[in-house]
């Protein structure tokens, strides 16, 4: 597996312990659709959330807020669409986003959770 | 966290409040919007400000930013909005609250520093009229603002003085108003002493200046017309109190006063070239801009080779040349700019420009001479009060002139009578709205210039013979009056009249 990948899986591991220490239930982790794929599906206070995790080593290259594009966001926003439609979910809804600088070694360096971030 | 800076907003000359709201919400990926009908150069301030608060050495927080410039309804340009935006940014970041009655108003530059920004001076009329005490301007706008007096203007030379100043860290103290000083460029380039001969015209230039009268000149090439109105600067009364306050304005409305610059106290002397757009001359846009017939407001709009004009443009002037104003009406916004200037026009008789030359023969076919005379329509012409005709200066007189010229009269002794006459003016007027004799309206007329009977009966005599227009006969009343003037006569006598007629339209042709 190349490095970008490993990043990304060590990641979606550390965003699911910190979610589930605050209190959020895991639904499912990478939900595949024929669209694209959702990291996390979560829910918390009787809301669903589904998370979009982002992980960079270092910070000298972009943030990892500045990866989330317009397209991405999109993609993300067609994904839950489908998925509160395929498994029949009446309530509200919210899309987040958990950004995570890494050090070199894998340790975190930044951890910052981004709730609502296509309003 | 919802903050709100005050700002302004010029449209045309006037000016709104603008409300600059910042919001810095937790919620929601970092970024950075403005809403409120903002322009280019407004949308682009985005950038100023993230790059003009990280040059400072403060983090640029990272929160979603919301900016809205309320009323939203009303479209906002320029970059003035990035001091009150930056600030908005900075007082979330740095917890200083907003001082009250204060505007806040500049240009960011990408080191933190501000910028020269155009309209500060009628932020600050704004500010006095309703009642706000501290303006923030950036240093080279703010002794254009400190003119008016009863107001705190503090200079503001980067953000992290600003925000020692509102953290109450180190206060930034207000300007002190300096007079701008009289430069070289402010020097006419010609001295009426330089004009060799054409002694009647330089008469008709003083009358021209000490009443604000339209004058035109018309001779062959090379007589002097070009020098006699480039010298014409030298010998204008200066601005008045109230006059100068309205040029200023129209300036800093269109970004004419220079960084540092402060009150105009110069008459302003335009020389657009004919090759000038209409939009350029008389102003427009979709934003309406103020040309150059307002930018000569209280001065003298010199056109130079009169009949290249186009047709268009000599028209479109016909209307503040008698009203003193222009209404500039787009679908978007009307704005009214003051145009009462002082029209100095030049022009050749004909083609090959010898017509009235006593040596010289005319190589023009009559049709030809009366084609282009033509060009200047008569209502144009009517509406100009003083018609000269420059003769070519004769070689013999001009060495005569030239052994003499010493003896010849100097800018600055013509214009301490056209000064003294418009004092006179000044004072006739103190209750009217009214600066000068060329403004006077009918009812002035019948109101300050009693003619007495032997008065009246040349001007009766004349314009039967003449065939004059009704305009006509009271700009002649008017000129007389200003001679009269000049004399430091009361009344208009029957000299001032007969003089005042040698300066009535002619037929060219014939001269």
């Amino acid at each position: 597996m190349a490095q970008h990948n490993e990043v990304g899986k060590i990641g979606e591991k550390l965003a699911r312990e910190f979610l589930e220490k605050q209190g959020y239930k895991i639904l499912e982790q990478n939900y595949k659709t024929k669209y694209a794929e959702i990291d996390l599906v979560t829910e918390n206070q009787k809301k669903l959330i589904f998370v979009e995790v982002r992980t960079k080593v270092g910070e000298q290259f972009g943030s990892p807020e500045d990866t989330l594009d317009r397209k991405k966001l999109w993609k993300v926003l067609q994904n839950a669409k489908f998925y509160s439609g395929f498994t029949g979910w009446q309530g509200p809804e919210r899309i987040d986003a958990v950004c995570i600088v890494l050090n070199p070694d894998f340790s975190i360096d930044r951890l910052t959770h981004h709730e609502n971030i296509v309003s | 966290m919802l903050i709100k800076v005050p700002s302004v907003a010029n449209l045309g000359l006037e000016t709104i409040k603008v409300d600059i709201e910042v919001n810095l919400a937790n919620r929601g990926l970092p970024g950075f919007e403005i809403v409120g009908l903002a322009d280019k150069a407004v949308a682009e301030s985005k950038e100023r400000v993230r790059t003009g608060i990280t040059s400072s050495e403060i983090d640029f927080p990272q929160k979603k930013i919301t900016v809205n410039m309320a009323p939203a309804d009303v479209p906002k340009e320029g970059s003035t909005y990035d001091l009150p935006i930056a600030v908005g940014i900075l007082s979330s970041v740095l917890n200083f609250p907003i001082p009250e009655k204060s505007l806040f108003l500049g240009e960011l530059s990408f080191d933190g520093s501000l910028r020269h920004t155009k309209g500060a001076f009628l932020m600050a009329l704004f500010a006095k009229e309703f009642g706000f005490e501290n303006l923030f301007v950036p240093l080279p706008s703010a002794n254009e603002a400190a003119c008016i007096k009863g107001l705190k203007v503090l200079p503001v030379e980067n953000l992290t003085q600003i925000c020692q100043h509102l953290l109450g860290q180190k206060d930034i103290l207000p300007i002190v108003y300096q007079p701008a000083e009289e430069s070289i460029f402010d020097k006419p380039e010609f001295d009426m002493k330089e004009v060799l001969g054409q002694e009647q015209a330089k008469r008709a230039m003083e009358i021209a200046a000490a009443g604000g009268h339209n004058i035109i000149m018309v001779g062959s090439p090379g007589s002097g017309k070009t020098m006699l109105a480039r010298a014409l600067p030298g010998i204008l009364p200066p601005l008045n109190e109230a006059e100068s306050l309205e040029v200023t304005k129209i300036f800093s409305a269109s970004g004419g006063i220079p960084p540092g610059g402060s009150l105009i106290m110069q008459r302003q002397f335009r020389a657009p070239h004919h090759t000038a757009s209409l939009v350029g001359l008389v102003g427009g846009g979709s934003k309406p801009q103020p040309g150059e017939i307002s930018l000569a407001h209280r001065g003298v709009l010199f056109l130079d080779e009169f009949n290249e004009f186009p047709r268009t443009i000599m028209e479109a002037m016909r209307q503040p040349l008698e009203d003193g104003y222009l209404t500039i009406s787009r679908a978007k916004q009307r704005v009214v700019y003051p145009a009462d200037f002082m029209l100095v026009a030049s022009a050749n008789p004909c083609p090959c420009g010898y017509a009235m030359h006593p040596k010289k023969t005319c190589s023009c076919a009559p049709t030809q001479i009366a084609k282009y005379q033509k060009r200047i329509s008569g209502p144009i012409l009517d509406r100009i009060d003083l018609h000269i005709a420059v003769m070519p200066v004769d070689a013999e007189e001009f060495k005569n002139n030239q052994q003499g010229s010493e003896f010849l009269e100097e800018s600055s002794k013509i214009k301490k009578r056209v000064v003294l006459a418009r004092q006179k003016q000044q004072a006739r007027f103190a209750s009217e709205k009214i600066h000068s004799n060329s403004q006077m309206k009918n009812n002035h007329i019948k109101k300050y210039c009693t003619l007495t009977s032997d008065v009246e009966e040349i001007l009766r005599q004349a314009s039967l013979k003449f065939n004059l227009s009704a305009r006509s006969y009271m700009k002649l009343i008017k000129v007389s009056r200003t001679i009269a003037d000049l004399d430091s006569s009361v009344e208009i006598l029957v000299s001032h009249m007969a003089e005042a007629l040698q300066y009535k339209p002619k037929n060219f042709e014939s001269a």
